[in-house]
């Protein structure tokens, strides 16, 4: 149809106004141009060519891709004796970094080592009982490190502004060589400078390179340029990034030993933590986390081995205090008032000197004397320990365990560790040389100076001064990319190695890979320069037959006592007779130098008191570049990939101007607030989180974060990126706030100023939520005195009813008080798991459980998961398959809201804010493999079942992404792959998806693709393989012979894993324990995790519990 | 005894002969099954003691023996030889200084035999007679091969029968109507080809005309579907085997068929990992250190055996330059299944031709025989019972604890009167069809 109707676009077309242009194009296209150019129209290809073209190369394209693709498969050629290619291989091996140490199992496929977990035979980080040896997931992390990229791939000399340039071994040493003679001749200062060096074989490395460099007997005419003869004196230098110096020193003044004690938590009936995690990162962290745990289960608790009661003193929610049964919030300036409190009621009651305490506050006054008391009580049977890094706190901390004798039992001085030897007044005194000129030459090993000291710019201008400096270090890092040569060290699972932790101890690494790159130990470059040309390898095995000689009671040859160290990994030589430790320490000068140490404190109005803290991930920032631990989420602030200002929300909200913690919160759309904080005149940047338990007036800060800010390649996962693919560092560095107070580096700045900002910074968090809200189906919690007078079991963990349509309380009708247990309940039938074949369970004692996560990185080594960045993260986007769960409680509870008048809806948002300073609650949450599983019944292409053999099953290949599951998941346990993560994009942030990185996949778990939901197995590939063995064997599955990742990783044997109808499983046991309980069991999806409730060693009736219709509804 | 007289005397005497020449006979095939049985004897302790070093007639790493106790006759001690012969060396024997001569360094380790098992091996070397290999009968055909071809030969003859019937009769019909039309004075209907008539008959009755092109068209339709379930890259049931060209033609029915290497001689990891393993270069060392040439290909093929691990035939010493083989994988799994060869080998007793077909009697070129689909792995745990939970297996201690399961509880009782109404505990029934068996 046509029409001659005029239309105008505008009233100035209708009223013949000026033109306006009305065409498409404002600017008329160059058609004209375009089209007389003759090259155009007479090209040979026309469009109808190109169209044919177009659709043969397609067409060709298609068939092709039905030709048979060609996969090679490539044999060895002389095939290794041990390896069966599809079996993997475990070896004996120990992790020593400087801060943790720990005997280890490495699992290798083929060659590769791809995971870790602690040595179940031998070592001190394993538990004798249990049979498991506990590491945290800085050690079950570190195999990811291996196959980083950026590591140096060889010895690389710094030409000034040519850059630097690889070189070979030979020309180093040549050069190097030369250099040190030159400079020896010189007179200058030599000096080594080490992580605190553990190991036997690596100390007499140093002393025969003291003794050629720097002694004065040396042959010469050697033609490597090595031997020289004058002496100029050589000195090794220890460094501990976390400096334990205030502790040692405080032994040296107190019993004349300088060293860091050996401490048995096990044998403590009452442990004292004073700003002391513990648990987490401080002190030796393996051993202490499974003796922590011995004395944590009520089961185990004997009139000798009570449960041990445990008190927290502390400025900022840690670890270690979120399990404390006592937690009391203290500011850093008051650490030395607790210490010197807890002296003086102790002292008075003895009779020994007093420190001079002084009243902090009712509540700590409080506080203090009750755990006086108890400490009095349990003399000779507890331990009181202290992370204050200053000698006279630690002095007073000493007389403290002295007066209660606890020297000889919980502490052992004569088997003493050898960790922590750094000594802080020697890295200054260095320092301080560097800059005068004195130092000639600087050798550094595992440690970061130019990052870490908190005078890290005055180092960085010192190394300039200095002829000759030499890194061993593996990565470009802040200190490496500053010296003149970076001789590159092997990774530790390519590397020999020995250690000494404890007198007598020895323990071995072997390599479970070829190197990778062209690097070299530290030690044998040492050698090398020494004249000595031995191997590495073959220079340990040298001390070790001098050292085994010495120990006759060693059987065999030494050959055959090598190999089994070599087996087992430790060898166990002797340990030292018990000896009387004799305190020595002057109280007096102690105690006022404690009181010194905090002068100057914050007194409030903007100003604050700065606790600087490790995280349990990635611990002084060593473990800066490794992805799994950027990700794994902090146990307290669920934050990842980020360093920020923990404030109490009541100071937080007094700054920002918020009315309630509620509008603090941080999600996908509500970024953190920035505060700008102020110390020493350093001042950053930092988004807050507001932390429940934060002392109110102080703030604290995680170390180890800003890694790589200048550019230094620190590492493939150590930055994330700008949107211009630029490098953005991960957090910021707050090491310049730390300072040296009294010959020790102080982790407390007194005073800092706090500023808040109108800025904003998205932070990642894994959970928002911040309380349980009064679901007791959820978590279950109660005091030692309720549990242990065992009835009703229903007092502390109660039974979950639901009320039926029948009269079964036969008072003849059908009411709300027609309840039967959740149990009784069922929609379906009964599957036949429970007891046909294997019926896999698993128990989670919630006691036992203290949040480290662990298991969240096993389980990511374990199960290939995908490493998706902070940016994924802050969209609830990550995909770990566990999770730990924190609750904080709440001070509103149902009987005190109705008693003060309250409507339940006003109850339930109170129930939604924390206490200031809560109890916390940990949760480890994996798929529960509901035998009723709400999952697989909306599945619409039965991609998710259920096994004769109770597991909930996920076949990746059949799900095409729907995510009803994922919504129909009461546990929200279910991940969905957005992406596919094993692509450039990701791989910034997860090596593992590169080349190189992908090596450290399991080959036995399939690499999940975009668009599948993928969940917990229960590690279905060990089930799988632990039956086959079986099957093989014989024998029916033992007991413990499969486990998963996360029960074999978890350092304190919390998890249990093991077949419910094997009638003499430890799972079975566990799960008919009185404390077991499914979570939200009312729902009826008949889970197969259980957990055991948790049970605190407190002394107060819990809340009377609500029996009350309304509660429930 | 005394015969009865009635017998006569010359009867007695055929008897006798009659005696003789049976027992005669009878010593003679003694004495031929004697020998049959000694050279047995013979092979087996040769192949046990002797044949990584030597063969009857040709020189290995020691000499050929056949003919040895001839040579050795009145010239030395054979026996003593045999047994330790570097004592034998030591008493001065000229023919051990001899052969020692001319094989040293090479010592022949000493052999645990007793001088009947010796003249039994110098028995068999004398007689040996290489083996002829007998081709093994065909194996069945697979299903749905030939023998359904007849019927529907018979289908297609009398579709095309009723063909020729209806058109025939549709022209009978038309020339009847025409004559009716002619003696009516009408005008004869036109004549149209059978294209024609079915376009006219499509027009005149459109429905069905829709109806059968709908169903004709939902037939092809299916048909391609089904054609299309059938294109693989990696072969299915239809489509050829994937044989892809090897960088050595090693040839799998010589070795396992001929030469009856166990199968896992070469493939040892089967029974003890998921893989069965590609054989690593210095497995076929073992052999081809000896052998150097094949029947088929002569030097050409093992020589690529020696390039890869560096073996220099000439000097019989390893050169260290290692050059690995690139084999083309044959049978390929998606990366989602995890599939385990040991269970299948170790427990459950599988021989390695009912996934991989004759290897040993039909496959020169390794090929993949079975679909390796999933349907086909499923519909074999389908039917296949667990033979340690069949009447009367060996106790295996899993299998046991499983079976007191199902028996010691109702639930369990119940599930095993399901599982036992074909008579049989099948793979599938404890649990082989669930997707986390494979699917990991």
């Amino acid at each position: 149809m046509s029409t001659t109707k005029q239309y105008w676009q505008d009233l100035g077309e209708l009223t013949d106004a000026p033109q306006v242009p009305t065409n498409e194009f404002n600017t008329p296209l160059p058609l004209a141009e375009a089209l007389s150019n003759t090259g155009l129209t007479g090209a040979t290809t026309g469009r109808r060519d190109f169209l044919k073209f177009l659709g043969f190369s397609l067409s060709a394209a298609t068939l092709a891709a039905c030709e048979t693709p060609v996969i090679k498969s490539i044999p060895y050629v002389n095939k290794p004796e041990e390896i069966t290619p599809g079996v993997a291989n475990w070896y004996a091996s120990t992790y020593y970094d400087g801060e943790d140490f720990g005997s280890v199992l490495v699992k290798t496929r083929e060659g590769r080592p791809i995971h870790i977990k602690g040595n179940t035979r031998f070592g001190i980080n394993r538990n004798p009982d249990t049979k498991k040896g506990s590491i945290n997931a800085r050690i079950n992390s570190s195999v990811i490190t291996l196959y980083d990229n950026e590591r140096v791939q060889g010895p690389v000399m710094n030409e000034g502004e040519k850059g630097w340039s690889t070189t070979t071994w030979a020309a180093a040493d040549k050069a190097i060589g030369a250099n040190l003679a030159k400079i020896s001749a010189s007179g200058k200062r030599i000096v080594l400078l080490t992580n605190t060096v553990i190991s036997p074989s690596a100390k007499q490395a140093i002393d025969l390179f003291k003794n050629k460099i720097g002694g004065t007997a040396l042959a010469q005419g050697s033609d490597d340029g090595l031997s020289v003869q004058v002496g100029s004196k050589v000195d090794h230098v220890q460094y501990d990034t976390i400096s334990y110096a205030g502790i040692t020193n405080a032994n040296q003044k107190s019993f004349g030993k300088r060293v860091f004690p050996s401490y048995d938590l096990t044998k403590a009936d009452v442990l004292v933590g004073i700003g002391a995690d513990f648990l987490s990162t401080w002190g030796s962290t393996t051993e202490n986390t499974w003796q922590y745990a011995v004395r944590r289960r009520p089961e185990d608790a004997t009139a000798e081995k009570p449960m041990s009661r445990h008190w927290q003193f502390e400025a900022l929610m840690s670890l270690t205090g979120a399990n404390a049964d006592q937690r009391a919030a203290v500011k850093p300036s008051q650490v030395p008032a607790v210490v010197m409190g807890l002296h003086d009621a102790i002292a008075k009651k003895i009779g020994g000197a007093t420190a001079g305490a002084a009243s902090i506050d009712a509540h700590t006054d409080e506080a203090i004397a009750v755990c006086a008391a108890e400490l009095m009580a349990a003399k000779g049977k507890s331990l009181v320990v202290c992370g204050f890094n200053e000698e006279g706190t630690q002095v007073l901390v000493n007389s403290i365990n002295m007066m209660l004798g606890n020297y000889g039992s919980t502490i052992d001085l004569a088997n003493h560790t050898y960790f922590k030897q750094g000594d802080d007044a020697a890295v200054q005194q260095l320092v301080k040389d560097m800059n005068a000129g004195a130092v000639g030459a600087i050798l550094i090993v595992g440690v970061n100076p130019a990052y870490s000291l908190p005078n890290a710019a005055e180092f960085a201008a010192g190394l300039k001064k200095v002829d000759l400096s030499v890194s061993f270090s593996g990565y470009s890092d802040e200190t490496a990319s500053l010296c003149s040569s970076i001789l590159p060290d092997h990774h530790w699972l390519e590397s020999w190695n020995d250690f000494m932790p404890k007198p007598g101890r020895y323990a071995l690494a072997q390599p479970t890979i070829t190197p990778l790159f062209s690097t070299r130990q530290w030690p044998e470059t040492l050698l090398k320069w020494s004249g000595n040309d031995s191997n590495w390898h073959d220079y340990i095995q040298g001390v070790w037959q001098a050292n085994m000689a010495a120990h006759a009671e060693t059987p065999g040859s030494f050959i055959e006592a090598w190999d089994m160290s070599v087996h087992n990994g430790v060898f166990d030589a002797y340990t030292n007779a018990a000896e009387p430790a004799v305190f020595a320490g002057n109280i007096t000068e102690a105690a006022a130098n404690a009181k010194k140490s905090v002068a100057g404190a914050a007194t409030g109005d903007g100003s604050y008191e700065v606790q600087l803290y490790t995280k349990e991930s990635i611990g002084s920032g060593l473990h800066a570049n490794n992805p799994w631990l950027q990700e794994m989420p902090d146990p307290l602030t669920k934050c990842t990939w980020d360093n920020y200002v923990c404030m109490a929300p009541a100071d937080l909200m007094r700054i920002t101007g918020k009315k309630d913690i509620k509008s603090l919160s941080i999600g996908q759309d509500e970024p953190a607030h920035v505060v700008k904080v102020s110390v020493n005149g350093t001042e950053l940047e930092l988004p807050v989180i507001p932390a429940p338990g934060q002392t109110p007036g102080t703030i604290s800060v995680a170390l180890g974060y800003g890694r790589g800010a200048k550019g230094e390649r620190v590492g493939r996962a150590a930055c994330l990126r700008n949107d211009d693919g630029s490098p953005a560092p991960i957090g910021q560095n707050a090491y310049p706030w730390t300072n040296v107070i009294n010959g020790a580096v102080s982790y407390a700045a007194m005073s800092g100023k706090v500023e808040g900002t109108s800025k904003t910074y998205p932070l990642g968090l894994t959970q928002t939520q911040l309380t349980g809200m009064d679901r007791e189906s959820i978590i279950k919690e109660t005091t030692f005195a309720v549990w242990a007078k065992h009835e009703p079991k229903e007092s502390y963990n109660e039974i979950e009813m639901i009320t039926v349509h029948e009269d079964v309380n036969h008072d003849g009708q059908i009411d709300a008080q027609d309840k039967v247990p959740a149990s009784e309940v069922n929609l379906w039938k009964d599957h036949a798991v429970a007891e046909v074949g294997h019926h896999w369970g698993m128990t989670i004692d919630l006691n036992s459980c203290i949040g480290c996560g662990a298991c969240i990185t096993a389980c990511n080594s374990e199960n290939n998961i995908p490493v998706v960045g902070k940016d994924e993260v802050r969209r609830s986007r990550e995909m770990h398959w566990m999770r730990i769960d924190r609750y904080y409680s709440s001070d509103m509870t149902h009987a005190k809201g109705r008693a003060e008048g309250m409507g339940k809806i006003e109850r339930y948002l109170l129930m939604e804010e924390p206490s200031a300073q809560p109890r916390v609650f940990f949760m480890p949450v994996m798929c529960q493999h509901c035998n009723h599983a709400p999952c697989e019944t909306v599945c619409p292409v039965a991609a998710t079942t259920h096994s004769l053999e109770g597991l909930n099953m996920m076949a990746y290949n059949r799900c095409i992404g729907t995510r009803y599951c994922a919504n129909n998941c009461p546990y929200k346990v279910r991940r969905f792959n957005w992406f596919n993560y094993v692509t450039e994009k990701f791989g910034q942030v997860n090596p593992a998806w590169d080349e190189l990185g992908r090596m450290v996949l399991n080959p036995d778990v399939t690499v999940r693709s975009r668009g599948v939901i993928e969940k917990c197995s229960l590690c279905v590939q060990q089930i799988q393989g632990g039956k086959i063995a079986a099957k093989k064997a014989g024998t029916p599955v033992m007991d413990g012979a499969i486990e998963t990742a996360c029960s074999a990783g978890c350092p304190t044997n919390a998890i249990t894993f093991g077949d419910l109808n094997d009638s003499k499983s430890k799972a079975l046991a566990l799960s008919q324990d009185e404390r077991a309980y499914h979570m939200l069991e009312e729902i009826g999806v008949k889970p197969n995790v259980s957990y055991l409730a948790r049970v605190r060693n407190r002394e107060e009736e819990p809340e009377v519990a609500e029996t009350t219709e309304e509660a429930h509804h | 005894m005394p015969l009865p007289p009635r017998i006569h005397k010359s009867f007695t005497g055929l008897l006798h002969t009659t005696l003789a020449f049976a027992l005669l006979i009878s010593t003679t095939l003694l004495h031929a099954q004697a020998d049959k049985a000694m050279y047995a004897t013979g092979e087996k302790t040769f192949k046990a003691n002797c044949g990584s070093c030597h063969k009857p007639d040709t020189k290995l790493t020691g000499p050929a023996l056949k003919g040895a106790k001839a040579k050795w006759e009145g010239k030395g001690n054979i026996h003593a030889w045999i047994k330790n012969s570097q004592a034998e060396l030591k008493t001065g024997d000229p023919m051990a200084v001899a052969i020692w001569a001319e094989y040293k360094p090479t010592i022949m380790t000493p052999n645990a035999v007793s001088d009947a098992d010796i003249d039994a091996i110098l028995y068999y070397v004398d007689n040996y007679v290489p083996k002829v290999i007998v081709k093994g009968p065909e194996p069945p055909l697979p299903p749905g091969g030939r023998p359904q071809d007849g019927a529907w030969q018979w289908l297609v003859i009398v579709t095309l029968l009723l063909l020729v019937v209806v058109l025939s009769l549709g022209g009978v019909k038309h020339q009847l109507r025409n004559a009716l039309r002619e003696r009516e004075g009408q005008e004869p209907l036109p004549e149209r080809s059978i294209w024609g008539n079915i376009k006219h008959w499509a027009w005149t009755h459109k429905a069905w005309a829709s109806v059968a092109g709908l169903l004709i068209f939902v037939w092809l339709f299916l048909q391609a579907w089904d054609w299309a379930y059938h294109i693989g890259v990696y072969g299915g049931d239809e489509v050829a085997h994937y044989k892809p060209e090897q960088p050595i033609k090693f040839n799998h029915t010589l070795h396992a068929g001929k030469m009856a290497i166990n199968c896992q001689y070469c493939h040892s990891s089967a029974e003890k990992s998921k893989h069965a393993g590609i054989p690593s270069a210095n497995v076929c060392m073992n052999c081809h250190k000896a052998i150097d040439q094949g029947p088929t290909t002569g030097k050409d093929e093992i020589a690529k055996i020696y390039a890869a691990v560096g073996w220099d035939p000439e000097k019989k010493v390893y050169t260290g330059k290692e050059n690995p083989i690139k084999w083309v994988k044959v049978h390929v799994l998606p990366d989602h299944v995890a599939f385990n060869h040991s269970v299948h080998v170790a427990v459950g007793k599988i021989e390695c031709q009912k996934c991989h077909g004759p290897v040993d009697t039909k496959m020169d070129v390794a090929e993949q025989w079975s679909p390796l689909t999933m349907g086909w792995c499923i519909q074999c745990h389908n039917e296949t019972e667990v033979p340690q939970m069949a009447a009367g297996a060996a106790p295996n201690g899993y299998y046991q604890e499983i079976h007191r399961r199902l028996t010691e509880t109702p639930m369990g009782n119940k599930e095993l009167q399901k599982y036992l109404e074909d008579e049989k505990i099948t793979v599938r029934e404890l649990g082989g069809w669930e997707c986390a068996k494979c699917h990991q």
